[in-house]
């Protein structure tokens, strides 16, 4: 049956915690939202909001303590391990260090197509070279290359490596984590034309999970902030660039060193202080020792998500006063 | 003496591997004035971070060596000066801070006895007035002076580097070295250091090498830029002069690549290729094979720093006069 809408992905209210000599560590703390087919998500944060551990949920990697994943209209939460295998296929991950997520023994042409053996796609060794040749040549690598291993290559050529290892069971969704922070900026920019280009031919879907808002910008269709495991403002990419609320989001975006030089370049708003502790949190604003706008609301409770225009959502107990 | 903090002249660099020599540094000028700050700005392998050692007289030999070329630091050549004397340079002329602040502190010292022990290096007796000395310097950093018999695993990422760089000015050097001081940092942090980097310079009336690959970063802080190429300086100016009036192709393909300066959901317009071998260099321009303007006259020779307009550039198209790059058509 055709699915009703054209949702691929939907977190619901998803909780991790982790249990430290400390006390109870929240990572991810109530995050929900929905991804369509064909788009992309920016998940954006700090070190240390979040933003990793909600991937790793998504797929399953971490069991989450709360909350539900569905998953192209499947509650994949519990399932297990076994059943999780045939889903593999159709969720993938491509990793911030292409040198510390493939091994260093395998060659090239073993990288890639372990997926594919491993799960049975194609068989035959003729058939699998070359479906691992075909791959190549969709990420841009050149064929004489199949032979080579990880080390003799640049970081660049490494991520197209990782990215054609995550081609190749032709999943629906891509959780990319940092995918082009270890990058230069002239081969990061080759990677990230290179990832819509696959968007574009292949229908795929991404939650990209990043620190770095220009990347974002460019890269995505909504865009989520994340603070101390929770969202606390999402709104479509252009909307929440032009029109940010959250003073969080305002701070993070002010922060970004913009490489013009001119009369009129905004000034930047430095945020006071640093990230605190996501252990054992009080229920109050997890913002507030840091916002600018602080007041007794802030610590009355930890302000919900709430839409206050079309598809924008913000979680501050002050919103209405700053629009 | 000069004017000048430091004067590089003509420096060559070489690493001499069993594979082969990789030319690191080819023959570069820099000139940093009193209270300078000069951005280094290049991609990975371009030879910014043996730029640096050199100054140190650090870089690794073996396979290291520095083959041809003078650094006068305040008045003094420092690839001439025996070993001894160098030790004295270090920390009181120039001091160098980089990325990774946690592997640049020491994990079992508490971090006012780490700033103690470089005053100590450098002449203080007392270990009183030292560990004085440290906790002056933390709250020149913004770190309260309470904290200083904190180790450095109990300090964030940002307080590290406020660290290391108390450590770097406690003997008020004359020229100070930053290699990628913010690229292991949040944003948010990375503004507050940066911010804390220009409040330093005004006040210590330090000048600065800022090495980094954000474009971002050098429009925050520095008075003049300097772009390298495959070990060698292909464009240098007045921030503005090279921000606003970019002359190298190379650097306009730098700030093509910059997603932030496109319109969303455009294409970006990287750079080609890759950068050259370093063991293996082209004959003439090194930035030739990547090039959207090069004619066979690029491959031939390599190309002089020379003042086109308004400052420095070493490509070999602005000998026709009506060559301009797009950027600025």
């Amino acid at each position: 049956m055709e699915k009703p809408n054209n949702v691929l992905l939907e977190v619901q209210d998803l909780k991790k915690y982790f249990d430290t000599p400390k006390g109870k560590l929240h990572a991810v703390d109530g995050v929900s939202f929905t991804v369509e087919r064909g788009k992309t998500l920016g998940l954006v944060g700090e070190s240390g909001c979040g933003k990793s551990t909600a991937g790793r949920c998504i797929l399953k990697l971490l069991q989450p303590t709360a909350g539900r994943i569905i998953f192209d209209g499947e509650d994949i939460t519990n399932y297990s391990n076994r059943k999780m295998r045939r889903l593999r296929t159709e969720m993938q991950m491509i990793f911030q260090d292409p040198f510390s997520s493939l091994n260093p023994r395998q060659n090239v042409m073993q990288i890639i197509s372990e997926p594919i053996y491993e799960h049975k796609l194609i068989r035959g060794r003729k058939e699998i070279e070359k479906r691992t040749l075909e791959l190549m040549e969709t990420v841009g690598l050149a064929s004489r290359l199949i032979n080579t291993y990880p080390h003799e290559l640049d970081g660049g050529r490494r991520q197209r490596i990782g990215i054609a290892r995550a081609l190749a069971l032709k999943p629906k969704l891509i959780i990319c984590d940092e995918p082009v922070s270890a990058l230069d900026v002239s081969i990061q920019a080759q990677i990230l034309n290179l990832m819509k280009r696959l968007q574009k031919d292949f229908g795929l879907t991404y939650v990209f999970i990043t620190h770095d808002l220009s990347v974002v910008k460019y890269f995505s269709d909504d865009i989520a902030v994340m603070y101390l495991g929770q969202v606390v403002e999402k709104a479509p990419a252009d909307e929440l660039f032009e029109n940010p609320l959250h003073p969080y989001t305002k701070k993070l975006l002010s922060a970004i060193p913009l490489p013009i030089v001119a009369k009129d370049k905004p000034k930047r708003s430095l945020i006071k202080g640093e990230i605190t502790s996501p252990i054992n949190l009080p229920d109050e604003c997890r913002f507030n020792k840091r916002c600018d706008f602080r007041s007794e609301v802030c610590l009355e409770r930890n302000p919900e998500l709430q839409e206050v225009s079309p598809n924008h959502f913000v979680a501050c107990a002050r919103v209405q006063e700053f629009m | 003496m000069t004017e000048n903090i430091l004067e590089i002249r003509d420096l060559v660099v070489h690493y001499e591997t069993d594979e082969g020599c990789v030319q690191a540094v080819n023959n570069i000028n820099v000139i940093i004035g009193k209270k300078t700050i000069l951005g280094l700005v290049g991609e990975t392998g371009a030879g910014k971070t043996t730029t640096a050692l050199s100054i140190l007289n650090l870089v690794p030999n073996p396979p290291g060596i520095i083959k041809s070329g003078s650094i006068i630091l305040n008045g003094v050549d420092v690839l001439k000066l025996p070993p001894k004397k160098m030790e004295e340079v270090r920390g009181n002329d120039v001091a160098m801070i980089f990325q990774d602040p946690m592997t640049a502190l020491n994990p079992v010292m508490t971090i006012g006895e780490q700033i103690a022990e470089s005053v100590m290096i450098h002449g203080e007796r007392s270990k009183e007035k030292a560990l004085n000395r440290a906790r002056e310097m933390l709250e020149q950093v913004g770190i309260p002076a309470s904290r200083s018999g904190d180790y450095p695993h109990q300090l964030s990422g940002g307080m590290r580097q406020r660290v290391v760089i108390a450590i770097a000015l406690a003997c008020n050097p004359k020229l100070l070295i930053a290699d990628e001081p913010t690229t292991a940092l949040d944003v948010t942090i990375q503004a507050q250091i940066l911010e804390l980097i220009k409040e330093l310079n005004r006040k210590f009336d330090t000048s600065m090498l800022l090495i980094t690959h954000d474009l971002g970063v050098i429009a925050d802080v520095c008075d003049r830029v300097a772009v390298m190429y495959a070990g060698r300086i292909v464009e240098e100016g007045t921030l503005e002069e090279v921000f606003n009036d970019t002359l190298h192709p190379y650097t306009e393909g730098l700030f093509n690549s910059l997603p932030n300066l496109r319109k969303r959901g455009e294409e970006l317009v990287p750079i080609k290729g890759m950068m050259p071998d370093p063991m293996n260099l082209p004959k003439g321009c090194a930035f030739a094979p990547r090039c959207p303007y090069t004619i066979d006259e690029c491959t031939e020779a390599v190309p002089e720093l020379k003042k086109i307009g308004s400052h420095l550039v070493a490509c070999r198209r602005y000998e026709d006069k009506n060559f301009r790059l797009r950027r600025n058509s």
